[in-house]
């Protein structure tokens, strides 16, 4: 795809044009980007081949946490576990805004979603989320955490 | 490695001078001395409990409690060859005196890992309350 693009410092009215043939995912995804200020995730379903099954647009919102395991992505959402063919540092960068902090080498949580903070007995600390699982927060990651909540309220 | 050897040392020079300069200032206080050895004694003490802290960042997925454990496990062994080095080449070590070196440094210990477990569990508290309040004025956006 084509990308043009126009920087004019005494522009007043920014806007974005599409020209599209087929309404296609990437289409929807950069309407869904213009439209909500937010960027979206491609995914498909975990347990179907990456070739086979419906490409679905995630919205940041519904995900609980990302979690990198072999070389591979998966967002866990209310409504299943979807691969992204992003790098966990890719989605670092993108949703750093929205409320995703990186707990762990493979892991990067929603704090919108997190139910709970909880220390088990043997003092590591676990994220709760409404479904049920459970995610640990790394302790050389604890001060990054901490840090990311301080500029998150500030920022809210 | 070199880099962690470099931040070691580092650490025992700090942990070392804040020891020699309280050290100081206890016996100012209580009007006592102290001995060549006694300096050794310190300095190779504080080079095992930097080295046993230190420890700490290199069993990152190993949990808190385990490694306080393995930590204390190891400052038992490195205080035991330290108190036998001592015994061989510069006087001998009573009983009592091993007992009073283990007792000198174990009850700090636990009273700082004590005091780790209790901030592990008031962090968490904290952050909680704060990770609420964020939720809280996210949605009434």
């Amino acid at each position: 795809m084509k990308l043009n693009l126009y920087e004019d410092k005494n522009n007043t009215s920014e806007h974005v044009d599409v020209y599209y043939a087929n309404m296609r995912p990437v289409i929807r995804q950069i309407i869904d980007t213009v439209n909500s200020e937010r960027p979206s995730l491609q995914g498909r379903p975990a347990d179907e081949d990456l070739d086979d099954g419906e490409e679905i647009l995630l919205d940041p919102r519904e995900i609980y946490y990302l979690d990198h395991i072999d070389r591979k992505l998966f967002a866990y959402t209310k409504n299943g576990v979807f691969r992204l063919m992003n790098t966990l540092a890719a989605c670092e960068d993108m949703l750093w805004n929205y409320g995703f902090v990186r707990v762990s080498k493979s892991n990067l949580i929603n704090i919108y979603k997190i139910k709970q903070l909880k220390p088990d007995l043997n003092m590591k600390v676990y994220a709760s989320f409404d479904n049920g699982e459970r995610i640990c927060i790394n302790r050389s990651y604890k001060k990054s955490f901490n840090e990311y909540l301080q500029r998150m309220r500030r920022m809210s | 490695m070199a880099e962690k050897i470099k931040a070691y040392l580092l650490e025992l020079c700090c942990v070392y001078t804040i020891m020699s300069v309280l050290g100081a200032i206890v016996n100012i206080i209580a009007g006592t001395e102290t001995n060549n050895i006694n300096v050794l004694v310190m300095f190779a003490t504080c080079a095992i409990a930097t080295f046993v802290l230190f420890l700490h960042r290199l069993f990152d997925s190993v949990s808190p409690l385990v490694m306080i454990v393995v930590q204390y496990l190891v400052a038992c062994a490195l205080v035991g060859l330290l108190l036998w080095l001592v015994s061989v080449f510069i006087s001998p070590i009573t009983p009592r005196g091993w007992f009073e070196f283990y007792r000198s440094f174990t009850i700090p210990y636990i009273f700082l890992a004590g005091f780790y477990y209790f901030r592990v569990f008031s962090e968490a508290k904290k952050q909680n309350k704060l990770i609420q309040e964020i939720q809280e004025k996210h949605d009434a956006r």
